[in-house]
């Protein structure tokens, strides 16, 4: 079978809103039903439109990687089924496991425990040659570190030496060392991540995310996604309404919130003018969206307000130096 | 009038002109992403070079659905000519923060910038109301007694810089719109007002002075309490005190030279000797509330009046929090619609408006 793209995402605070900071909001997590999950907002739209089979096209493969524990399979394959999402992977923590095992370290660490599972998935799923991916992750733990270290590794750019530093620097253990390791040796180099978006959930500066180069995305809610999906030809005008529409809906945002956003994400450098351009035109073919079609209309007119302003897209850096950008990271977690 | 009426339950929208300030857009960015993440009631348009605005603003953290730009590569400084900069520089931030007002894309202007080149391009873009001929800056100062209902701990004080020399009517007509702000901003149903003279008698004082008692004495659409000294602003005997911006200004800055100096003097006995430090310890609460009390950070910016939308001077010194109340004034003053409030006020008053205007 062959695949369109590729589209990783994470669970919580990037699908769902989790909030794991207390003792007994995380016992309330463990005991919700799916119907009393809470998506971030946008999240289940964008998900839907990037999962939706389109004719002539060949599917788009999702695959959730979450870092909360596989006794929480059910409910959270309940919850993407509520939301009408279709997957082709999940994979949840073997945290028990972990437990059991006297593995504490793996109970919190992130990096040994999704970045062997993102090498493997790539590696052992038919038809991925030469198929780029999107990856969405949150500014909660080290996402941005994670799917860079794995756009890096498979496109060739981190070699097996640098890979084992860096997973050792993090306190991975040696079973995920190896599985790394194996993994990489054996996929042939690609540069297949296009794009990493961040979901700034924990509200970082988006000029933290400098250091990663253009290829992560700092955003602040998925209608930004959607807008710089729509600019590269994973979504059509449609698809972006839709995502509007939860926010405009669902989400309580007025069209002036919107077209803020959408000028935020422009001035960032992410959205080239001609895209809005181009949703503008596209969105004139629609009917029954005229709240929708008056955010482009003002979101056009805070483009004309940025006027000769450069656009910031962060530079790509010379080389990527790893251990440096887990230090960078965890120096906001601390 | 032009521009655009506030609509309930729409977010108030301020331009804020971030270039002008001595300390550069770095605290007007500050301010911006502070309010967007604790004030989901407002939104900000931020003004001025977006080469400058949009790096500070990424480094900080903030609510991107609250805050827009409007680029402009153009300022007026401190040390321009206000009225040649109107003409040199016609993409200047206060002026194209005015515009945006005067275009109903915002409620209202803030700016810390140069004060004379803000009252220029409100007069440009936004027009003055029909029969005030002299724009007033209003501040606030601290009193010892408490004012309106709200028992706000000041009173207002206006022309402080707005012009430097002001004619008898000019006075009367400050005197109407100082009356209409605090009534409208303070809740207070019929705040008294006063000249500030060099004495309580009808007749003390320049000619401008004592011809602004015999007008005011006369209109019965202002609480006219005579004329008071200086002494009586920190007092606090009156509501509103209307005087000429030349000594408006000398008053304003000496009153706040004195807050300084104070707060100076506390932290030199402070260090000088124990007894002293003994002392201004145990009065340290006391002090503080004295410090709070002059503090012109806390009271945002002045209004100046007489346009027909809310501009707001912040002090050209102001840090992100004096910023933010700046914009938090102008807020409340775009959602007291405070340019028909004094448009009605002064229109009421034949004798005034029948001077005119003078661009």
């Amino acid at each position: 079978m062959s695949w369109r793209h590729v589209y990783r995402w994470d669970l919580d605070k990037t699908y769902l809103e989790t909030d794991f900071e207390s003792v007994r909001r995380l016992l309330t997590i463990a005991f919700e039903k799916p119907e009393e999950k809470t998506n971030v907002p946008g999240s289940a739209a964008l998900l839907r439109e990037l999962s939706r089979e389109r004719e002539g096209e060949l599917p788009s493969r999702v695959a959730i990687v979450s870092g909360s524990p596989r006794q929480m399979r059910k409910t959270l394959e309940a919850k993407l089924e509520l939301d009408g999402v279709v997957w082709h992977e999940f994979h949840l923590k073997p945290q028990w496991e972990n437990l059991r095992r006297g593995r504490f370290r793996a109970v919190r660490e992130q990096v040994g425990y999704k970045l062997p599972l993102l090498l493997r998935s790539r590696l052992k799923t038919d038809g991925l040659t030469g198929v780029r991916e999107t990856l969405f992750g949150d500014d909660a733990e080290v996402d941005a570190f994670i799917y860079s270290l794995y756009g890096d590794v498979v496109g060739g750019r981190v070699q097996v030496d640098e890979l084992v530093s860096v997973l050792k620097a993090v306190g991975a253990y040696e079973d995920a060392i190896g599985k790394s390791v194996a993994a990489a040796e054996k996929l042939p180099a690609e540069d297949v991540v296009e794009r990493i978006f961040i979901m700034l959930d924990a509200r970082t500066p988006p000029a933290f995310f400098r250091p990663f180069g253009p290829r992560v995305i700092p955003i602040f809610n998925y209608f930004q996604a959607a807008l710089v999906l729509f600019s590269g030809g994973h979504l059509d005008a449609e698809g972006v309404i839709a995502v509007a529409r939860a926010f405009l809906e669902r989400d309580g945002r007025s069209a002036d919130d919107l077209a803020n956003f959408v000028q935020d994400v422009v001035r960032r450098g992410h959205l080239p003018g001609s895209a809005l351009q181009d949703l503008g035109l596209a969105v004139q073919e629609l009917t029954n969206v005229a709240n929708e079609a008056e955010v482009i209309w003002k979101a056009v007119q805070r483009f004309v307000d940025l006027g000769s302003a450069r656009r910031f897209l962060p530079p790509q850096p010379p080389e990527m130096d790893y251990e440096a950008l887990l230090t960078h990271l965890r120096s906001r977690h601390r | 009038m032009p521009g655009a009426t506030v609509t309930p339950g729409r977010p108030t929208t301020i331009a804020l002109d971030c270039m002008g300030g001595d300390h550069g857009p770095v605290e007007a960015v500050e301010a911006a992403a502070q309010l967007s993440l604790s004030r989901p009631d407002f939104h900000l348009i931020l003004v001025g070079d977006v080469n400058e605005l949009g790096p500070l603003l990424d480094e900080r953290e903030y609510e991107p659905g609250r805050i827009s730009f409007r680029h402009t590569p153009d300022w007026i400084t401190m040390e321009d000519s206000p009225r040649t900069a109107m003409d040199d520089k016609p993409e200047a931030s206060v002026l194209v923060a005015c515009h945006l007002v005067a275009d109903g894309r915002a409620d209202a202007v803030v700016t810390a910038g140069n004060t004379g080149a803000a009252i220029l391009a409100a007069a440009r873009k936004m027009g003055r109301i029909p029969g005030v001929r002299r724009a007033a800056l209003a501040a606030v100062t601290p009193t010892e007694q408490t004012h309106g209902p709200n028992e706000d701990p000041f009173a207002l004080l206006l022309d402080v810089g707005a012009t430097l020399t002001a004619s008898a009517r000019d006075l009367v007509t400050f005197a109407i719109m100082g009356s209409a702000y605090a009534e409208a901003i303070s809740n207070n149903p019929r705040p008294s007002v006063a000249l500030l003279s060099n004495g309580t008698e009808a007749h003390k004082g320049p000619p401008e002075v004592v011809g602004a008692h015999e007008m005011l004495a006369e209109l019965s659409e202002v609480n006219f309490a005579g004329n008071v000294e200086g002494l009586d602003i920190p007092r606090g005997s009156v509501d509103v005190v209307v005087t000429s911006g030349f000594l408006g200004n000398v008053v304003l800055k000496m009153l706040e030279g004195i807050g300084e100096v104070i707060s100076e003097l506390a932290k030199d006995a402070y260090a000088r000797r124990f007894l002293w430090r003994f002392g201004l310890t145990m009065l340290s609460s006391g002090l503080r509330q004295i410090q709070q009390a002059l503090d012109w950070e806390q009271y945002g910016g002045a209004p100046i009046l007489g346009f027909s939308q809310p501009i707001i001077k912040a002090h050209g010194r102001s840090k992100a929090r004096a910023i933010g109340n700046a914009c938090k004034v102008a807020v409340k003053a775009a959602r007291s619609d405070m340019g028909r409030v004094i448009e009605r006020a002064v229109a009421k008053v034949p004798s005034v408006e029948e001077e005119g205007t003078q661009a």
